[in-house]
């Protein structure tokens, strides 16, 4: 799974999950602030993330850090590398 | 101290009969039976004898934001919806209310059974088969916890007053209304939204059927059970839905020109302490007395007694032997739950919500799917056709496993805009 397939992967959980409008799913859309989620969303978008990718994010000091959907998306792309839970390196054009 | 005097303000329902008061009432003017075959839901669970039940109507639960919606089950949002009528029908626009209360003056008491069977359910269907408590997701506890119902209804709506949870099963919406009594005739709050709501499952079924308390022999004629105080009774009908009412201060609801259901005149709540199934007439005998006394009412006052009477056999006979003991036979009695089934935690209020419909069309709607009145729940004046006649004065009853018993009196307030409303 390259990156652009993990982010579309996570957009898609963030329409069907927290019921936001494809066009509003930016990079730079920031998760509370833009995409209106809270503090149990956020609780909730762990225990999605992990199941749909097989992952362990709860612990992870660097998601504190996260903001963004971009942020998210490079997260948990780097997480599955990290896993090795089939992720692969976005190819190189 | 002065108590206040408590009136009702406002209804609002969600039954068997479908979304509102007036389904309700025109369920029951209608002598529609709400039992269906649940066999095509229900025959893969083992040993279920019970395939009937009566199920409340789908809502749009879309209506509801996300983020109020994400921790609600079936069971909150009859409550939201039914809480949002009572609001509506006290105030004309439901969303005008907070012009008319304080912070923290509004209240909102809700019981049901438990918390959502359904949510309960699938919990422990997620967590159980790998003990795998990462299984869980962010949410499902706020539809399991006991006080789903009202913390829902409470954080949708903004309430800040009292908010608390009645968790006696058949009992709890009864219980919600008299605890609600009590805070505004303490002064405590100046309103109260309260009620009771419940959802179906197997399970709930499941554990009346374990008992031999659910109906099983009529699987093949649902609207022919559940069967209120009859010879060939053989157990309840679980339904689902919600009833909430709106408690206010008297001199409040004057003051805005509210118009005024019925004043509650009397409550008393009190258990059998000796079983903890099995109703008893000398504890059952002993709430309704006593809610006559704080209503200072006497049993030749009432018109008119709302039975509990659900349909088992045990449960029947001491609320007909009860109600023999207190009011002879000079007082019509009916169960409701012949149309609605038992909405067990909502049954409750459900059924003050049509007794109070009763009153202002001053008609009795009688116990459906009562032909042969059994040997013991004789001696008491059973309704078995609708009876056109004023009612003043009501007793409604509820009574639940644990011996838990509640009674609450209510009498006619003539106020023009309440005769005029819900048609």
């Amino acid at each position: 799974m390259d990156k652009q397939q993990v982010a579309a992967r996570i957009a898609t959980l963030f329409e069907t999950e927290f019921e936001i409008a494809p066009d509003r799913l930016l990079p730079d859309a920031h998760l509370f602030q833009d995409l209106g989620l809270d503090s149990i969303d956020m609780v909730e978008m762990i225990v999605v993330l992990q199941k749909e990718f097989g992952i362990q994010l709860r612990d992870s000091e660097e998601a504190r850090a996260i903001r963004t959907l971009g942020n998210l998306q490079d997260f948990v792309f780097n997480e599955i590398v990290k896993s090795g839970a089939g992720a692969s390196p976005a190819p190189q054009s | 101290m002065k108590l206040k005097r408590v009136v009702i303000t406002g209804l609002g329902a969600v039954t068997p009969m479908g979304v509102g008061v007036e389904a309700l009432r025109a369920g029951l003017a209608g002598g529609r039976c709400a039992t269906v075959s649940r066999r095509d839901e229900w025959q893969h669970f083992l040993n279920m004898h019970s395939l009937v039940a009566a199920p409340g109507p789908d809502l749009n639960e879309k209506i509801v934001p996300r983020q109020n919606r994400r921790s609600m089950s079936r069971m909150s949002f009859y409550g939201h919806d039914a809480a949002r009528q009572a609001l509506a029908d006290a105030f004309g626009i439901e969303a005008t209310w907070p012009e008319h209360f304080s912070p923290g003056r509004l209240g909102c008491i809700i019981g049901s059974t438990t918390g959502s069977p359904i949510a309960l359910s699938q919990t422990f269907e997620m967590m159980l088969p790998d003990r795998d408590i990462g299984k869980l997701n962010a949410v499902s506890f706020f539809q399991c916890v006991s006080h789903t119902v009202a913390m829902n209804v409470a954080q949708c709506l903004g309430i800040t007053g009292s908010v608390l949870a009645t968790n006696s099963a058949c009992a709890s919406g009864l219980q919600a209304v008299g605890a609600a009594y009590d805070l505004v005739r303490l002064g405590r709050q100046d309103a109260v939204l309260c009620g009771g709501a419940e959802e179906l499952h197997p399970s709930v079924t499941g554990s009346f059927d374990v008992l031999f308390a659910a109906s099983a022999r009529y699987n093949d004629a649902p609207s022919e059970t559940p069967r209120p105080f009859d010879r060939d009774r053989d157990g309840i009908v679980c339904g689902e839905g919600a009833g909430i009412l709106l408690l206010e201060d008297f001199d409040r609801a004057r003051e805005r020109g509210a118009k005024i259901y019925a004043e509650v005149l009397g409550y008393h709540t009190c258990a059998s302490g000796d079983h903890i199934s099995q109703s008893n007439r000398a504890a059952l005998i002993r709430c309704l007395s006593q809610a006559l006394e704080t209503a200072d009412t006497r049993p030749e006052q009432i018109d008119y007694v709302n039975a509990h009477a659900a349909g088992t056999v045990q449960g029947d006979a001491e609320e007909a032997a009860t109600i023999r003991e207190i009011f002879g036979d000079r007082v019509p009695v009916s169960s409701l739950k012949g149309n609605l089934g038992h909405t067990l935690g909502a049954s409750g209020p459900i059924e003050l919500i049509a007794t109070l419909m009763m009153m202002r069309d001053n008609v009795i709607y009688p116990t459906l799917n009562l032909r042969n009145p059994a040997p013991d729940c004789d001696g008491i004046q059973h309704v078995t056709s609708t009876i056109s006649r004023p009612m003043d004065t009501f007793i409604k009853n509820s009574f639940a496993f644990g011996g838990i018993n509640a009674a609450l009196v209510c009498k006619k307030m003539i106020s023009e805009p309440a005769l005029k409303n819900h048609g």
